[in-house]
């Protein structure tokens, strides 16, 4: 007689376990990132900027075929016994494939059609030296970018995403542990772009963070400033009469907010390009008392 | 000049407006424009999500209460949406029947929400204040106990049991009100007692 099968009344229905962080895939996350900005594009009076970005995006989608460059084991060892992000974000401008990445990069969006102050800005950064180089993607990883020079801050930045995304791509997200009680990447220690309300076969309804960086995925708690983990004075507004799929989560604690996307109401959303799609809330947000805390490199100014 | 740029403070002090984003930066000052234009008639909705524990059972699910309009901003709620708390480590997301059906209970025409009474002889419930409530209670519950009580049985050991009336208390309380529930109801001798504070 079979004895082995035992009823366990206790799995029963889905039940959420959601990992703790969920590791980009970045040959699928580019293309995803530019259907959805166009999606945008074709109902938002922002088209051009929006073909624009996903233009960009679609080069950097070329540019994830270089070989992944592996953060060494005993990095990730150190970072983990001390609680930090395993992915060095000041050494990414030092990383051997940093040149070529962005050299194959420029020559792909080069090809594409644009305003003459963002020719003149990819012109300007084709041409500079390592040194010059550095230095911007050291502006872009401590968001302290100049305001005469932005649009080469937000090229350098589609370099860098490409680099630390096919980075933390190497990385095991079961080994990853929180490294702050604030909302910061396990990854590589950066700002969330957007945090999205996900659908998945593991996780009903629980809350991811978006790396604007490396597009890392980490559970964050609902109902949670991602900007000073206060769970007090947590608030949401969204546009009127909208579908109700993004809204901007805001805190009375530190008086900022962060967009949180709803993607178990629409799966074709991502952080990143919903965040720039959905600017026009940003808009109406800065009449209000709450300023924004997210970090993206193509909506700086917000 | 470096300075930090996700701050809407910074867009006043560069004075062009348009050319401190990205936006302009890129050539894009059309487009944005355009945005803003196309927002101007929009206006801004306050909703707000809040934690709470269902107050069916002592299983004691975590849900999220989802409203239209926010209290604190001097708005009026309307609680639109029920659902179980993901993460919440009792129930993960989930909620029985019972659970999920809970916003048709805060919406139902026949909830209770003042104390009733049926009196003796009459066949509809009406509305009682509070205090009346408490000492017609009190009122049943000392004139049973003084029938009732049981002090010593019938052996002449001691018992002191009120076995006539039971007690029933609700789940969604503190330690603190489940201990004092306790306290009460069992030195009255009331041995048919459950306060859900099981879990």
């Amino acid at each position: 007689m079979s004895t082995d099968i035992q009823p366990d009344p206790t799995v029963i229905g889905a039940v959420s376990t959601p990992p703790f962080a969920v590791a980009p895939d970045p040959s699928s996350l580019f293309p995803i990132r530019a259907r959805r900005l166009r999606a945008y594009a074709a109902v938002s009076p922002m088209k051009p900027y929006l073909d624009f970005v996903a233009g960009l995006v679609d080069a950097q989608a070329e540019t994830v075929a270089l070989a992944p460059a592996a953060i060494p084991a005993e990095q990730v060892a150190r970072a983990t016994e001390f609680g930090m992000p395993p992915l060095d974000r000041s050494a990414l401008a030092a990383d051997p494939a940093f040149t070529p990445t962005l050299d194959i990069l420029f020559d792909a969006v080069a090809k594409r059609p644009m305003p003459e102050p963002a020719a003149a800005a990819l012109a300007r950064l084709r041409q500079a030296g390592d040194a010059v180089r550095a230095e911007i993607a050291g502006n872009v990883l401590a968001h302290a970018v100049p305001v005469e020079a932005l649009a080469e801050h937000a090229f350098m930045a589609a370099g860098l995403e490409v680099l630390a995304t096919r980075l933390a791509a190497t990385l095991d997200p079961k080994a990853l542990r929180p490294v702050s009680e604030t909302a910061v990447c396990p990854a590589c220690g950066g700002p969330p772009v957007a945090s999205l309300i996900v659908e998945w076969p593991n996780a009903h309804g629980n809350r991811f963070c978006a790396c604007e960086l490396c597009a890392t995925l980490w559970n964050y708690v609902r109902i949670k400033c991602v900007s000073c983990g206060s769970t007090k004075g947590i608030g949401y507004q969204e546009v009127e009469g909208g579908p109700g799929t993004v809204k901007a989560e805001t805190c009375d604690e530190c008086r900022t907010y962060v967009k949180v996307l709803h993607q178990h109401k629409d799966p074709s959303m991502e952080a990143l390009a919903d965040d720039i799609g959905s600017l026009p809330l940003d808009m109406l947000m800065r009449e209000g008392a709450y300023r924004r805390a997210a970090y993206n490199p193509f909506l700086l100014g917000y | 000049m470096n300075m930090e740029l996700s701050r809407r403070a910074f867009l006043r002090t560069s004075g062009a407006g348009l050319a401190g984003t990205t936006l302009g930066a890129f050539g894009f000052g059309e487009a944005e424009a355009a945005v803003a234009a196309h927002v101007k008639p929009f206006h801004l909705a306050n909703t707000v999500e809040a934690r709470n524990t269902c107050t069916y059972c002592s299983v004691a699910c975590g849900i999220i209460i989802f409203a239209k309009g926010d209290l604190r901003k001097g708005e009026k709620a309307d609680i639109v949406h029920i659902e179980g708390d993901a993460d919440h480590p009792t129930n993960r997301g989930t909620l029985c029947p019972k659970g999920a059906a809970l916003l048709n209970i805060v919406k139902s025409e026949t909830r209770l929400t003042q104390p009733m009474v049926r009196k003796p002889g009459s066949d509809k419930f009406e509305p009682i204040s509070w205090d009346a409530a408490l000492d017609k209670i009190a009122r049943a519950m000392k004139d049973d106990r003084d029938a009732n009580f049981i002090a010593k049985n019938k052996d002449g050991v001691t018992v002191n049991r009120w076995l006539t009336t039971g007690f029933l208390a609700a789940s969604a309380t503190t330690n603190e009100t489940a201990f004092a529930t306790y306290k009460v109801v069992r030195s009255t001798g009331m041995v048919a007692f459950d306060n859900q504070a099981r879990v």
